[in-house]
């Protein structure tokens, strides 16, 4: 369970009269619960970034509060990280070491037990289809399959939470299948998935629960079916363009 | 243990990448028989030179007197090639020439003073032996006539000489020619900064450009164990390059060099461990530094413009010792690089060292190791450090 409450985060640059304050979340709140799929919705520029980093304990907030499996991610970033895998935009790879190396030695940062890895790459390489890539080193690899290393190397540990930022971007539609199985696979395993994206198509298909954000703000939250109700819009599309353009 | 997870992984990484560690260990190993080779030509040009005795003279049928006493001393005089003043100010004659009058034999025999002129230009260094050799071998000339004349006068020699002068030099044999020498630990302290130059940048810089730094830090681990690690790494690499040049001199000292390069400067399994007392803390220090001045550039190109500017001023700092009027001052030993320098050309010019030598500049270099370390584990918790990518 991930659990957010007035987040706000904003980032100074410069000095002097250079001095210059970016707000990139004003006031977000939402929650994300275990065994469901929940997105992150909003035009280029929102906060959804932002919001995941501090999220993943990778950025300390100005306000507000935020709980992973009821951890303060605040107060004790080091144990709500145990609780989590997260797919940033940053997806750099070792290009010298094959996928399984790259894949293992997160493991070990996470002091995952040898057995245990071998059991759990296997599913993942069987989930995301990538037992052929193993062996290979990631040098030269496309970004579909940057992506499918990324993610198992993200989720080795087996967290109960997962955190992914834009995670079909640049993806092919077989990559972007692939993910999709595996992020269904997840919640039926009762984990709590929370991703961030601007593409309508992915969250209709994938998503139980929609936070819209505009503005650093959350301004609305429900399934596809209650936005396009409370919108009265035929669809997710004209809903979220109603609600993100509406004056906060 | 994540400092061990860490090194484990960075060694597998670097040691893939052969084409770099074949390159560095080739220039190290090359660098010894390289400097040994330039100075042994050096110093042995000089000394071939200086015992062959020759002087070359314009004209030496305007002398023949000269010439005659010249033979009888040992030496073989030359003929100056034509224009000598050009020949020397571009240095392709690195040499004394001694100009008779064209009117030297007959103002000699009717027992005149001659004026003997010397043609040399000592900006060039292989000058200084040759003009030494030509002017004593004239002072000779005259002192030897200037005898035979006085006895032909019936006077004492002695009355002419009042003051004997003997030349004592108290520099210990090896200290000659020490001062070209500073080539070979400067050469030895560069490896220590640039051997392990591209790996520093790889991993810091280069972990921020390719984006696998903010997946690295989302593991629970301490930014103190990766950092570590990393510096471990580095550290592993350079001490491997010091410890290849030094086993580079030591075979090119029994190899390459000549008896006189041996007399100049001490450099055997002694001398190279003591080297490598000194370099090795200069070397933690520097892949810390090197490190930490990486971990500033957001891309590969960035790092390396402070890296660079770093090494360079490590270069020159450690040129101040060679400069210095007054030899080995106690702040010396504090100041990285000059510190090493410093003691390093002792080692070689064979003075004894003592424990302040090798502690001090160990115990400065520790510490800035340790600052530099906290330095870069700080920066590595900074927002804009871990998510600003060029």
């Amino acid at each position: 369970m991930i659990e957010v409450e007035s987040l706000a985060k904003s980032f100074v640059s410069g000095f002097g009269r250079r001095r210059q304050v970016v707000t990139a979340v004003e006031d977000l709140s939402f929650s994300a619960a275990d065994g469901s799929i929940t997105a992150l919705l909003g035009p280029n520029g929102a906060g959804k970034t932002t919001a995941l980093r501090v999220l993943s304990t990778l950025m300390p907030a100005d306000r507000g509060r935020v709980r992973v499996a009821g951890i303060d991610v605040a107060a004790d970033p080091a144990a709500a990280r145990e609780h989590i895998g997260m797919l940033s935009d940053a997806r750099g790879l070792y290009g010298r070491l094959s996928a399984r190396e790259n894949i293992a030695y997160f493991a070990r940062l996470r002091r995952v037990p040898p057995r245990e890895f071998e059991q759990r790459l296997a599913h993942l390489a069987h989930l995301l289809d990538m037992e052929a890539l193993l062996a290979r080193p990631t040098a030269g690899f496309s970004s579909g399959e940057r992506m499918k290393v990324a993610l198992a190397r993200a989720l080795i540990h087996d967290p109960q939470h997962l955190i992914l930022d834009e995670p079909t971007n640049g993806l092919d539609v077989m990559s972007t299948r692939a993910l999709r199985r595996l992020l269904l696979a997840l919640r039926d395993r009762r984990k709590c998935v929370l991703f961030s994206t601007h593409i309508m198509q992915e969250v209709d298909a994938l998503c139980d629960r929609i936070v819209v954000v505009a503005r650093g703000r959350s301004v609305a939250q429900g399934s596809a079916a209650e936005l396009r109700a409370r919108t009265g819009c035929a669809s997710l599309e004209d809903a979220f363009v109603q609600l993100a353009l509406a004056p906060g | 243990m994540v400092f061990v997870t860490v090194l484990r992984k960075e060694l597998v990484d670097a040691l893939r990448d052969r084409r770099s560690w074949i390159i560095a260990i080739v220039v190290s190993l090359l660098s010894g028989p390289v400097v040994f080779t330039l100075i042994a030509n050096f110093v042995g040009g000089i000394e071939e030179r200086a015992a062959a005795r020759e002087v070359l003279m314009v004209e030496p049928a305007r002398a023949p007197t000269l010439v005659n006493f010249l033979s009888r001393a040992g030496a073989t005089v030359l003929p100056a090639p034509a224009e000598p003043e050009a020949a020397l100010r571009s240095g392709r004659l690195q040499s004394a020439v001694v100009v008779p009058p064209p009117d030297f034999e007959t103002r000699w025999q009717r027992g005149e003073a001659v004026t003997l002129t010397v043609l040399f230009d000592d900006s060039h260094d292989r000058v200084q032996p040759l003009l030494a050799t030509t002017l004593s071998l004239l002072r000779a000339f005259g002192r030897e006539s200037g005898t035979l004349r006085l006895i032909a006068l019936g006077v004492s020699p002695q009355v002419l000489a009042p003051v004997a002068i003997e030349e004592h030099n108290l520099a210990p044999a090896q200290a000659r020619g020490a001062r070209l020498l500073f080539i070979v630990p400067w050469a030895a302290l560069l490896v220590a900064v640039f051997g392990a130059l591209p790996v520093a940048i790889d991993l810091s810089a280069g972990e921020r450009e390719r984006g696998s730094l903010e997946p690295l830090l989302m593991n629970p681990v301490g930014v103190a164990g990766v950092v570590l690690g990393k510096w471990a790494l580095v550290m592993l690499y350079s001490t491997a390059i010091v410890v290849l040049t030094l086993a580079g001199f030591l075979v090119s000292m029994r190899l390459v060099a000549n008896e006189t390069l041996s007399a100049l400067m001490h450099l055997q399994w002694r001398e190279l461990a003591v080297f490598a007392a000194v370099l090795l803390p200069f070397a933690a220090l520097m892949a810390a530094a090197n490190l930490l001045a990486a971990t500033f550039g957001r891309s590969f190109k960035e790092a390396q413009t402070y890296v660079s500017y770093l090494a360079m001023s490590v270069q020159f700092a450690a040129l101040v010792p060679v400069f210095l009027t007054a030899r080995d001052a106690l702040w010396q030993l504090f100041v990285p690089s000059v510190a090493q320098l410093t003691v390093l050309m002792k080692v070689l010019r064979g003075e004894p060292i003592a424990a302040v030598d090798l502690l001090a500049p160990a115990l400065v270099c520790a510490l800035g190791t340790a600052l530099a370390l906290l330095l870069q584990a700080r920066l590595l918790r900074r927002e804009s450090v871990l998510f600003a990518r060029s």
